[in-house]
């Protein structure tokens, strides 16, 4: 047991770095931490910095390993989860950066902010590897607890203070559902482990059923409200509008694709089988649920003021979309899925990247700020302009490779509709990008004044996140072979 | 399969070198990034003579000597697919010509000039690419490409509306080629996703396939073709503009600056009617075959409708973007015909279309750069014209040539294209030819009403400081002029390019009468 324990560590190396960054994390805080001189920021990000590197290059290192389950199958280390990982791991990484130039996060909480994010980050991982309910919950719950704390990362602002609350509201009582239907999932196959449970669910009699149903129903609440689908997404806009920039920056990106795993794993362990009620309810579930996740996301973006509430409800919207991919239950819909996670990173991360030096700039991120960007930092409106077709789905951007995927695996599943229904969400999503492109191009500057954010290394960063955003737009073949070889590993 | 001339790679690509060089010139050398985008669309333009030099006429399908054929996403057989056939070679002249002479006519232009010119030829090179594009994929690219440089002309170089029209136009193209992106997928996947799935010559072959298909659409079962046929229809019809979907138009020329309105009229229009050609009916017979009468009638409402539109405009720009919806109403008409000559003359129609109502908007735009208006008459009731006869003789006199090639008088090209659409539409709808003659009346009335209001009468006062046209409007002039007067004597250098591959899609056609 013993034995077996220590040759499965080799495959958890990732999750230990990190767990070992983070304990580090809060030594360097409390070692060098000086609210005063701000010393410690140097020894602080060196240490984030290696621990991510390292985890990553772990990550990428494995890609190619054989899927395996390890401590009693209660995580699975499959390509799929580690793409995931990998998803994340550079996610949180270019959301610490973005930290420590912003000046949303106070200067005295940049060191939280990284020892948080890092936190929330193995919580990600290991609902993305979850094999079990238990570990499921273990994640989803390291996952949330850490999310308020960096929502209300702004101690003395209100609304900060409001979103972390709003946020430990509205996830303790989602947690308390899904553990309410995971208990009654619990009862009827009396296991724990989705492969064990994959059995049982082969065949049930009418009573099973009709308790399965409604308790998977709870069940994917509290997966919902972590990808912030409607109708679990009320807590979204004012959670992102109220947390600091990087904060919305880091939920838009971690805890969302460690939903879409989890809800993808689910979806695709439970219910890929033969067709039977619950697979077909689950489905039906998920096709209402994702075409109203992105109507009212792209709905509610188009009224908005601030570029930032914007780009969250445009994340919702897009959190859709992947859930498409998710319903088709097929590898081309998981590929299309890990495809558009990571193009969708990269996008997120230059549009965030930029309004937020824009409004440390100019002291908010309401759209007028934008005006005039093109004539005062051409390049940067360039990069936000190519972000913006990009995520409205214009060729020959990512975000167009992205939908063709999504659209592809609906359409070889028949599901026309939603294809349809997909398609005329992104005409009215490029009505609210090309907001921010018209005042960055045609209107004239408000002031002369220069954006100090886009140093010479900000601008290289940026540069970086946007080379992606570009190409995997036209040079996508072989990203989509890795995309392929993302499967997911169901343990029988 | 790949042909042994590099011709087509350097046709779409050219422009975009000549994109990267104006990168490289500093922002205050205008002038040098004016003569570098003339030489540029000129070695373009030259280019495209050598390709009509080597074309061969009696080649019915592609030509193959030019082919271009390389895998690009092997994952879904995406290939990057170049050849020309005779339904895209005319567009191919009209595109490197129009571009050349859209050049000529920006020179004034002084706001952000290495912008204004690199967004043009950027926009020039996905032109090319809609029109030389042979796989589905990489003509939806370059399809949904063309709109990023359109809305910054239009957007920022545009009249005083010009981010409604920019955002108008963008969202209703956008909107349409969502529909045929579904379109796109849906017949890769019925395909069976192999090899060429995405190409549109092997797509053809499926044809009969597609016609035995159906789709569950809400529990109902709704045949394949029919349905998408009807989803490209969208897509393309939005584009031509078709009567519902012709109302971005209007804003969108009006908006627009010259040299865009020409290009959007000359070329951009034409999309969508190549689209029919090239896509919707050879890939759908049956289903084209099914709605012809409804496009048929659609056309008709164009040219009717747009005609009276026309009439009513006190806007002289908008009355010739008017004219164009009546004017491509024809092109839907020949094609609905589904015989040689309507098809022949749909194309044909497509051609003379891009010279004479380029003409048009580059002798509007010439007038506006002395007037600064072009009210016929102003809100107010006073002439906005008046009299420019006696002011301007070379300018009246090309204007009288554009206007009669316009209203198709025979001896100039309009003629030829408009008469062969009737006598290939004739023996199908007779009603509808009656009604369609109407329009050619109704179109004669209106241009020449205009004509009176503007160039006859008393000389309105501020008309008598208005220079004629200089040396450099005479020169961009005189290409078209010339086309118009030869084309409309000898049409054959153009329908010989056309005939053989026109000619093979009837045949397709009448397969499923």
């Amino acid at each position: 047991m013993v034995l077996n324990y220590l040759a499965n560590i080799g495959r958890f190396v990732p999750e230990i770095t990190l767990i070992v960054t983070m304990v580090g994390l809060i030594f360097v805080e409390a070692t060098y931490g000086d609210e005063e001189k701000g010393s410690s920021k140097g020894y602080l990000y060196a240490t984030a910095y290696l621990g991510l590197l390292f985890t990553l290059v772990k990550l990428i290192g494995s890609l190619g390993d054989a899927p395996i389950a390890i401590y009693s199958n209660s995580l699975v280390i499959d390509p799929f989860s580690t793409m995931i990982k990998i998803i994340m791991v550079i996610g949180t990484a270019a959301c610490i950066h973005l930290s420590r130039r912003s000046s949303d996060v106070y200067e005295n909480l940049k060191g939280e902010f990284a020892i948080i994010a890092v936190g929330v980050l193995i919580g990600g991982m290991l609902l993305a590897s979850a094999n079990n309910m238990l570990t499921l919950y273990i994640g989803i719950e390291t996952l949330s607890i850490l999310s308020y704390v960096l929502a209300s990362l702004k101690k003395n602002d209100d609304r900060s203070s409001e979103a972390g609350l709003k946020y430990a509201l509205f996830g303790g009582i989602s947690a308390g559902i899904m553990l309410f239907g995971m208990s009654h999932i619990f009862g009827v196959t009396g296991t724990i482990q989705f492969a064990g449970m994959l059995d049982k669910l082969k065949d049930l009699d009418t009573v099973q059923i009709a308790i399965l149903m409604p308790s998977f129903l709870m069940f994917f609440a509290g997966i919902g409200y972590k990808i912030a689908c409607v109708p679990f997404h009320m807590w979204a806009p004012d959670v992102y509008e109220g947390s600091p920039l990087p904060v919305t920056t880091f939920f838009s990106i971690v805890p969302k694709m460690a939903g879409m795993a989890v809800l993808l794993r689910v979806t695709m362990v439970f219910f890929s089988g033969d067709q039977n009620v619950l697979q077909m309810s689950w489905i039906a579930t998920l096709s209402v649920v994702a075409a109203l996740t992105m109507t009212v996301g792209n709905v509610s973006a188009i009224g908005q003021r601030s570029v930032k509430r914007m780009l969250a409800f445009s994340s919702i919207s897009h959190a859709g979309m992947m859930m498409m991919g998710v319903l088709c239950i097929s590898e081309i819909g998981t590929r299309a899925i890990v495809f558009y996670g990571i193009t969708y990173l990269f996008m997120t991360l230059v549009a965030f990247y930029i309004t937020s030096f824009v409004q440390d700039a100019y002291g908010n991120d309401h759209f007028e700020r934008f005006n005039g960007l093109i004539h005062k930092h051409p390049l940067m409106a360039i990069f936000m302009l190519i972000t913006m077709f990009s995520l409205s789905g214009l060729p020959p951007l990512s975000g167009f490779i992205a939908k063709f995927n999504i659209f592809s695996a609906l359409i070889d599943k028949n599901y026309y509709v939603l294809a349809i229904i997909a398609g005329l969400n992104s005409v009215v999503a490029l009505y609210y990008y090309l907001k921010i492109v018209k005042l960055m191009v045609f209107k004239d500057p408000e002031s002369d004044e220069k954006i100090k954010g886009f140093g010479f290394t900000n601008q290289l960063v940026i540069t970086a996140l946007t080379v992606p955003v570009v190409m995997l737009g036209i040079f996508w073949d072989q990203v989509l072979v890795m995309a392929n070889g993302a499967k997911i590993f169901i343990v029988q | 399969m790949s042909g042994t001339s590099n011709l087509l790679n350097w046709i779409l690509w050219m422009p975009i070198l000549g994109v990267l060089g104006i990168l490289v010139i500093p922002k205050a050398k205008a002038g040098v990034v004016r003569l570098w985008s003339l030489a540029n669309t000129f070695i373009t333009l030259g280019l495209t003579v050598k390709l009509w030099m080597g074309f061969d006429n009696a080649l019915s399908g592609m030509q193959d000597a030019f082919t271009i054929k390389m895998p690009w996403i092997k994952q879904f057989h995406i290939n990057y697919h170049l050849a020309v056939d005779g339904i895209s070679m005319p567009m191919i002249i009209l595109t490197s010509l129009l571009f050349f002479l859209c050049v000529l006519c920006s020179w004034k232009i002084s706001k952000q000039v290495r912008g204004y010119y690199a967004l043009l030829l950027f926009l020039q090179s996905a032109v090319y690419g809609v029109f030389l594009s042979m796989d589905f994929f990489l003509f939806y690219v370059y399809w949904e490409v063309m709109l990023i440089p359109m809305f910054f002309l239009i957007g920022i170089w545009g009249g005083e509306n010009r981010e409604y029209a920019a955002v108008k136009f963008f969202l209703y193209t956008f909107f349409g080629s969502i529909l045929m992106l579904v379109g796109m997928i849906a017949l890769y996947h019925a395909t069976g996703g192999e090899a060429d799935s995405f190409s549109l010559l092997a797509l053809r072959e499926h044809a009969d396939k597609f016609i035995g298909m159906n789709v569950s659409l809400f529990g109902f079962d709704v045949p394949f073709d029919k349905l998408f046929f009807v989803f490209m229809f969208i897509g393309f019809a939005i584009k031509v503009p078709v009567f519902p979907f012709h109302t971005w138009l209007p804003h969108a020329h009006v908006q627009a600056p010259t040299a865009i309105s020409v290009i959007l009229a000359g070329v951009l229009l034409k999309m969508g009617t190549y689209g029919f050609l090239r896509i919707a009916f050879p890939i759908f017979p049956g289903a084209t075959v099914y709605f012809s009468e409804c496009i048929a009638v659609l056309g008709l409402i164009n040219i009717i409708y747009g005609a009276f539109c026309a009439m009513a405009q006190t806007d002289v720009k908008k009355l010739i973007a008017y004219s164009s919806v009546s004017h491509m109403g024809f092109v839907m008409l020949g094609m609905a015909a589904m015989t040689s000559q309507g098809l022949n003359g749909a194309v044909l129609q497509m051609f003379n279309h891009g010279t004479s109502t380029a003409m048009m908007f580059l002798l509007i735009g010439i007038l506006y750069e002395r007037s600064h208006h072009r009210w016929i008459v102003r809100p107010d009731g006073s002439k906005g014209f008046g009299g420019l006869y006696t002011q301007l003789p070379v300018y009246s006199i090309v204007f009288i040539i554009a206007m009669f090639a316009s209203m198709g008088l025979p001896g100039l090209s309009g003629f030829i294209s408009e008469a062969l659409i009737f006598l290939g539409i004739y023996s199908k709808y007779t009603t509808m030819t009656v009604i369609a003659l109407l329009g050619l009346l109704i179109g004669a009335a209106y241009l020449l009403w205009m004509f009176k209001r503007m160039f006859f009468g008393e000389v309105v006062e501020e008309c008598k400081s208005y220079e004629d046209m200089n040396a450099r409007e005479i020169f961009y002039m005189t290409p078209l002029c010339v086309a118009v007067i030869v084309f409309g004597i000898w049409p054959s250098p153009i329908l010989n390019i056309m005939k053989g591959s026109v000619n093979s899609l009837v045949v397709l056609l009448a397969k499923y009468q």
